[in-house]
């Protein structure tokens, strides 16, 4: 039992953490929560059944195809849902704009695709049905290369520090000079190939399924308010204690009580540190 | 003498006999409108899309044969998209502009719940397939019929195949989070505690939750002998399945008839973990040991043979869009009349209907009228145009 908590746990717990992660890499660069990143996961399944399986391209293909398609959604997203309400962010409108282009998403999914779960091809026939199974450690794998991806591109990249610097102060670094706007659209387009890895390496676990939107929306926004918004490591860390937790409880209580327990977590956590587990308390200049 | 009296009879009967006679002509030339509303897109679209099958079948049928009593059958159909919204604005229209004699559907019961009230309220002639037990209600809906079983029915099924054929005493219930599957799952387990049986273990799971693990491994550890599945979600069907395979375990699965779903079979991780699974499914259109179906829907297949696609629907569904727009038709014949009120009578004093999909009998305190010996459950991997294997245990 402990072992398939273990697997299963970890194995979801990878999937919120990058949905947090694509939360996170959209935050960054506008300031904004947009709540298209569950759904941009969920297209990940999708796309990637859609080409390997449907339109049979080869699986290299269909993962570098649906990236593309993703990076696609991210970038209509800040053009559509973002960039319009940047200028009022106080007024919270963005909550409505990225609901809305999310539930558009949602909606034209299920009418184009499917409202019932469709398959996901295997990746690698390895370990099927036992603890060894890829639909348990793809997502881990998807985790890892992204984490080292950023930490590459954030660190040792020109473009990754001037990411840094518009998520540091927008203000300054336009006032450096740096293409602010260009920066931001590269982050959505980003966050889109993030998301659409989560769900590409999730989908043997989670399926090709429309309904996998709304269900990566809410728990992936876990682990970015467990860690603290706009912090990559803390999303990652609440990412994998929320899969754990969250596979335990529904070994020990059952599935519909485990929501229950997820929730308590969470709200515990907050009241305890409300700028999140790994966040700096906010301050105000006065 | 050709009085003022006799001009005004005579006229008035030259009136009568030039607007009353062509009027009733009229009437009798009239089509007979069945309003038929149906969700023919959008989600859980397939059932009405087979029923249309049925109906449009049934309707050309009957005009080609010169309609009923000269009168032709006119199908009005309005897609309502499984919305309840758009389900409530087309049975309006139906009832004030279209002024239908009958109304065949809503396909789904959360349309149906929204639309009967309004239908009771205009003594509408209703016939419809949704399982909700509380849509039939002859003292509070009078004019609604169920041409389908009720999920009671569905519920005794499951129950009398997982005691009675398979022996099992211990049982697991499991539903998904749906306010049906809810509803299904405790009913089903109160259903079993009252025949005896030991309910060892009961669970509502999410539809997406990734993993069936840890529900399959608390089922079995509490000694489960059959598992009984109330979901209508595919996904969560097939997981159930592939778990119980890694697990290597071999407990029947008895219930809800999405898991003879085709999208099953695309879903589950071998061929073989669809098997020793049982879901609901009818007598009429399930097929023997020998591959031979009931003689009256053979007789149906025929007749459908070229005219209407059944590889990717299920008979039922077809039949009872079918015996729908006879049973309509044959009450108008049997009054003479479309009047709500005749309809309405007809069908309450029909007895033992011989419809493809089953043996209709209703009455003014019972308007569900499937017979209870015709739900069945059919062997879930079996499907063969529409139609399914009876499952081990039934006497064909």
């Amino acid at each position: 039992m402990f072992a398939s908590i273990l697997a299963s746990g970890l194995a979801v717990g990878a999937i919120y953490a990058l949905i947090g992660v694509t939360y996170n890499t959209m935050f960054s660069a506008s300031r904004v929560m947009s709540f298209t990143a569950g759904q941009l996961g969920m297209l990940g399944g999708v796309f990637g059944s859609l080409f390997a399986l449907r339109v049979g391209l080869p699986l290299i293909v269909a993962l570098l195809l649906t990236l593309l398609v993703c990076a696609l959604v991210g970038l209509v997203t800040e053009l559509v849902a973002v960039r319009p309400v940047l200028k009022s962010l106080e007024q919270h409108l963005y909550v409505l704009s990225t609901l809305g282009l999310a539930l558009m998403v949602q909606q034209s999914t299920a009418i184009l695709w499917s409202t019932e779960p469709q398959p996901f091809p295997r990746i690698f026939a390895v370990g099927a049905g036992g603890l060894w199974d890829e639909k348990f450690w793809l997502p881990l794998l998807a985790c890892g290369a992204t984490i080292v991806g950023l930490e590459l591109l954030y660190r040792h990249t020109l473009v990754g520090r001037a990411f840094v610097a518009i998520a540091e102060d927008n203000f300054v670094a336009r006032a450096l000079g740096l293409p602010e706007r260009n920066l931001r659209m590269a982050s959505y387009a980003l966050a889109g190939v993030i998301g659409g890895l989560a769900g590409f390496s999730g989908g043997a676990l989670m399926l090709a399924f429309v309904a996998n939107g709304h269900l990566l929306n809410f728990y992936g926004f876990i682990p970015v308010a467990l860690g603290g918004l706009g912090n990559n490591r803390g999303s990652i860390v609440g990412g994998f204690v929320l899969g754990i937790f969250q596979q335990a409880a529904t070994f020990m209580v059952g599935g519909i009580f485990a929501s229950v327990a997820v929730f308590a977590l969470f709200i515990v956590a907050l009241l305890a540190a409300p700028q999140g587990l790994f966040g700096a308390p906010a301050t105000r200049r006065v | 003498m050709f009085t003022r009296r006799r001009f005004t009879l005579g006229a008035g009967a030259a009136g009568v006999s030039s607007l009353g006679l062509p009027h009733l002509a009229l009437a009798q030339a009239e089509a007979i409108k069945i309003g038929w509303l149906a969700a023919l897109t959008g989600a859980s679209s397939a059932p009405a899309i087979g029923f249309n099958r049925g109906v449009l079948f049934a309707a050309d049928a009957i005009n080609s044969a010169g309609g009923v009593k000269g009168r032709k059958i006119e199908i009005i159909t309005r897609d309502t998209q499984g919305d309840p919204t758009k389900a409530v604005n087309a049975t309006q229209e139906m009832i004030s502009s279209l002024k239908v004699h009958a109304v065949w559907g809503p396909t789904n019961s959360g349309e149906s719940l929204a639309v009967t009230p309004i239908m009771a309220r205009a003594k509408m002639p209703n016939i419809h397939p949704c399982v909700v037990d509380g849509l039939i209600d002859p003292a509070k809906f009078p004019n609604a019929f169920r041409i389908s079983p009720s999920n009671t029915q569905w519920d005794d099924a499951v129950r009398g195949y997982c005691l009675k054929i398979l022996k099992a005493t211990k049982i697991a219930v499991i539903g998904d989070t749906t306010g049906y599957g809810v509803a299904a799952a405790n009913a089903s387990a109160a259903g079993l505690k009252k025949d005896g049986a030991q309910v060892v273990y009961q669970a509502n799971i999410e539809a997406t939750q990734p993993d069936m693990m840890p529900d399959m491994l608390r089922a079995r550890n509490a000694g489960a002998d059959a598992i009984v599945v109330w979901s209508t979600s595919t996904g969560m069907d097939a997981r159930l399945f592939n778990t119980r395979a890694a697990m290597g375990w071999d407990v029947p699965f008895v219930g809800h008839p999405s898991m003879s779903s085709g999208d099953v079979a695309k879903l589950v991780d071998k061929p073989d973990n669809w098997k020793k699974v049982y879901a609901v499914g009818y007598r009429s259109c399930s097929y023997d040991d020998s591959g031979k179906l009931p003689a009256r829907s053979q007789e149906l297949i025929d007749k459908l043979k070229g005219k209407v696609e059944l590889s990717d629907t299920l008979l039922w569904w077809v039949a009872a869009g079918v015996d729908a727009v006879n049973l309509i038709a044959q009450a108008v014949e049997k009054t003479g009349s479309t009047s709500a009120a005749g309809i309405i009578d007809h069908w309450n004093s029909i007895k033992q209907h011989p419809g493809y999909f089953g043996d209709y009998t209703y009455s003014p305190t019972e308007h569900n009228g499937y017979p209870a010996d015709g739900v069945v459950m059919s062997d879930a991997s079996s499907a063969r145009n529409g139609t399914f294997k009876l499952a081990p245990g039934y006497k064909a």
